[in-house]
């Protein structure tokens, strides 16, 4: 374990915590990018009223 | 195509159980919270050892995050997962042993805690077998919920889903990776991680267990029962989902923001304080979208107690989720850690959001499940004053006694020193808001008692047998593509089609690899630097394990809960330097397992306790610390004088400690004997100061020389200390001489 540490510890790793912050940061704009395009705002239309109905379910079946 | 018709029927059987188990541990979790209250502003309401602050503390936590905030979230989960997906649980079977292995974990938990059982990690207290069980029976919901994830005739996976899944795969992370420790009896162990290791994970489990405990489920509810009552979609379904997506984004790497100005590397206390001010923007925009969804439908709000309690629910959301940020900024953080204001924001949160969501879930679940009308709109509407003003009084109180406090510990006179140096002083100030809280935390649970009466009385009218209504469905064929499926190509109008999205969000299972993808990722970057760099940990030569004696009573400092009210960690601030001595360093806790660096000071830090009173001191405060601090609020411990030292069960703890890596030497071969030879010392000391005879034996010689400790090695040169650290004899007299330093 001591010598793993070492072997890590030279590698100066802390600085990858901020590079997985940038990805992390860049993943979520591309959800924000896809989500807010507004070709998808009937499926969302139709997706918002799911808990509506507790009976009839709401995709339609036939294509 | 299909001509297939199913018929099955909802499992409302389940959802009612879990939401009687609501209100009993609700009303069971708030009573030891107001007990704890009084307790703080009245000490002779601690009542020996199983009635005393330090232990009920835990028993209070626990029980309201996870029996009733846990079954309450159950309770709501199984209504709408089942009518969102058209189908039925998987396996009723499962659903039964969730809920009676649940119940029996919180049982086990109502027990072991009072007794002092713990493993002394905040959220996390209890101990590896219950811990065990937990696990057992998180996976049997896991299993049952995924399966019918599996078995749902509806395409699309509503966004309140979403947040079940992610909150029970994250738990189900946290609490195995938290809780990871060597056992030494059937309910004792110590955790794998020592000092700095050990606090970063616990606050990774900590922050995450209120977000993927008390937030994320709580949003499913919200993003359920909120359309149904409002009787509305909610005001944006793209909203709700970005909101989801940069939870489980941002989330997971906040925790450090509970490490601020301690041994932790300052790195990551800055990533931790970054992305708690990134959470503002999802956490806002999911309390507007909550508010904007009953927008045309503000009179309904008037006339219906269920919106009231809603509505409150969200803004409270929205005010806790606001201070979580600025409390994470660095400098606002040093004035309020250790302080009641962090207790404040955590009731913002959990009597308002929580709570009230909760009761506002229940009042309407409880006609439909009861299939009665609610015995009484006014009783709901009176709750919700009661309660209101409850919460009021209560956060109110509180966030002036934190204040108040943080500014009093920070204050010199003008000739430079300390303004209030005696510790309880900055106590006495606050007493007249610990009773407002009293009478706040009273408010709340008679609102809460009112709720039950209802409900209890909603249930009494129930019909003679419960209708259950047969529903009709075509059963879900997910290898035809979706009607309606997004025109265009090229990638961009693929990407933007979120074809892809749907894809994941049609396979349940991928959707939930990517979500603990995300958690594990943000997870490792943010823990395994901690473990692996040893810059981070620098080592102290002179600093050595904690003789068998002294980890004798660290361990009844532990079971009796001191660390609910005693930090052991001084920040690298004058002020507090001025009051406890040198800051504390890393390299002073790699052999604490478990770390005991505390969260509030309700009493003085004790980092730096070792050689500042005599033992004999120590004695007389532990029986009875009025008579030393005439107005202290710290709890007697009479029994500490009489109860014996485990001297037998020394050993077994020594090795496990061994087994852990810390170098215990000589130790490993005779550590009773070793115990008592220094027990003998102690109470020598003791007696020849004037104090009772006889005390080798006992405990409270144990709890003195670990508080003798604490502290002391930085002190001694490297040289001196280099002799093997559990030769017990050789390095304690050190301390136990000194009368004051
Ligand atoms: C309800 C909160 C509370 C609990 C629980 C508690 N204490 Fe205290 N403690 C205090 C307060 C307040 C003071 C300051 C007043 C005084 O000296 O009694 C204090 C003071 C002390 C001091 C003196 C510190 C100094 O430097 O003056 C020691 C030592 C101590 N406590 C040890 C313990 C131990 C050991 C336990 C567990 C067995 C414990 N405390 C449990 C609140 C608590």
């Amino acid at each position: 374990m001591r010598s793993i540490a070492d072997v890590v510890g030279a590698s100066g790793l802390s600085g990858y915590a901020i590079v997985a912050l940038i990805l992390f940061f860049l993943a979520f704009l591309a959800v924000l990018a896809a989500v807010l395009s507004p070709a998808r705002s009937s499926y969302y239309e139709r997706a918002g009223r799911l808990p509506l109905d507790d009976l009839t379910p709401q995709t339609p079946r036939e294509p | 195509m299909n001509a297939r018709l199913d018929s099955f029927s909802y499992d409302d059987a389940i959802v009612r159980k879990f939401l009687f188990a609501t209100i009993i541990f609700g009303l069971v979790g708030m009573l030891v919270g107001l007990i704890i209250a009084v307790q703080l502003a009245y000490p002779a309401a601690n009542f020996g050892p199983i009635f005393a602050f330090g232990r009920l503390r835990p028993l209070h936590t626990n029980a309201v995050v996870f029996a009733f905030a846990g079954n309450a979230w159950f309770c709501g989960a199984y209504y709408a997962t089942q009518r969102l997906l058209k189908t039925r649980m998987w396996s009723d079977k499962l659903s039964n042993f969730h809920f009676w292995g649940w119940q029996a974990i919180i049982v086990a938990a109502a027990i072991t805690l009072p007794l002092g059982y713990t493993q002394a990690k905040e959220y996390a207290e209890l101990e590896w077998p219950i811990d065990v069980a937990i696990l057992i029976v998180w996976v049997a919901f896991a299993v049952n919920y995924f399966v019918t994830l599996t078995k749902r005739r509806e395409r699309h996976i509503y966004v309140a889903i979403w947040f079940f899944i992610a909150s029970i795969i994250t738990v189900a992370v946290l609490h195995i990776f938290n809780n990871l420790a060597i056992p030494v009896g059937p309910l004792k162990s110590y955790s794998i991680y020592a000092g700095v290791q050990d606090a970063f994970m616990q606050w990774w489990y900590g922050h995450n267990a209120v977000a993927f405990f008390l937030t994320t489920p709580f949003l499913g509810l919200m993003y359920y029962f909120l359309p149904k009552a409002a009787d509305r979609p909610v005001f944006s379904y793209k909203l709700s989902i970005l909101h989801f997506w940069s939870l489980v984004f941002l989330y997971i790497w906040a925790g450090p923001h509970h490490l601020h100005y301690t041994a932790l590397p300052d790195w990551a206390s800055t990533l931790g304080m970054v992305f708690s001010v990134m959470l503002i923007a999802p956490s806002w925009g999911g309390m507007i979208n909550g508010l904007l969804t009953l927008r045309g439908a503000w009179h309904k709000v008037v006339e219906e107690p269920v919106l009231k309690f809603f509505v409150l629910a969200v803004t409270a959301y929205g005010m806790s989720t606001f201070e979580g940020p600025v409390l994470s900024i660095k400098t606002v953080n040093g004035l309020a850690h250790y302080t009641d204001w962090i207790i404040a924001h955590v009731h913002t949160g959990a009597l308002g959001w929580n709570g009230f969501l909760t009761f506002g879930m229940i009042y309407w679940l409880a006609p439909r499940l009861f299939q009665a009308p609610l015995f009484s709109k006014k009783l709901a509407e009176t709750h919700f004053w009661v309660s209101t003003f409850g919460i009021l009084l209560y956060v109110a109180s509180i966030y002036s006694a934190g204040i108040t406090q943080g500014l009093m510990w920070r204050a010199f006179d003008e000739t430079g020193r300390l303004q209030f140096p005696d510790f309880i002083e900055t106590t006495m100030r606050l007493m007249p808001m610990y009773w407002v809280r009293v009478a706040g935390g009273t408010l709340y649970l008679a609102g809460t008692v009112i709720f039950i009466y209802n409900i209890v009385m909603t249930w009494k009218r129930r019909p003679a047998a419960y209708d259950v209504p047969v529903v009709t469905a075509a059963p879900l064929d997910l290898s035809t593509p979706e009607p309606h499926a997004p025109a265009g190509t090229g990638v961009y109008a693929r990407f933007v089609g979120l074809g892809w999205h749907r894809r994941w969000e049609g396979m349940p299972l991928f959707f939930s690899v990517m979500v603990l993808v995300a958690v594990a990722v943000a997870s490792l970057f943010e823990i395994i630097p901690t473990f692996l760099i040893k810059s981070n940990v620098p080592t102290i030569a002179s600093v050595k394990p904690y003789t068998p004696l002294e980890l004798a009573g660290r361990d009844l400092y532990i079971r009796e809960g001191c660390f609910n009210c005693h930090s052991q960690m001084i920040r690298p601030f004058r002020f507090e330097t001025e009051r406890y001595g040198d800051y504390s360093k890393p390299g002073e806790s790699v052999y604490d397992h478990p770390f005991l660096w505390g969260s509030r000071r309700i009493g003085p830090d004790l980092a730096r306790e070792g050689g500042k009173y005599p033992a004999l001191w120590h004695v007389r405060h532990m029986e009875n610390p009025r008579s030393i601090s005439p107005k202290s609020i710290m709890p007697s411990y009479p029994f500490l004088l009489t109860n014996r030292t485990d001297f037998d069960g020394i050993q077994k703890r020594v090795d496990a400690m061994a087994m852990l890596g810390v170098p215990y030497g000589d130790a490993i071969n005779h550590a009773n004997q070793m115990a008592r030879d220094q027990a003998a010392l102690v109470a020598a000391d003791i007696e020849k100061n004037g104090g009772p005879a006889g005390l080798a034996d006992k405990e409270i010689t144990a709890l003195v020389a670990y508080l003798e400790r604490l502290g002391t090695d930085i002190r001694q040169p490297a040289a001196t200390a280099a002799a093997p650290a559990a030769t017990a004899a050789a390095t304690t007299p050190a301390p136990l001489k000194a009368g004051g330093n």
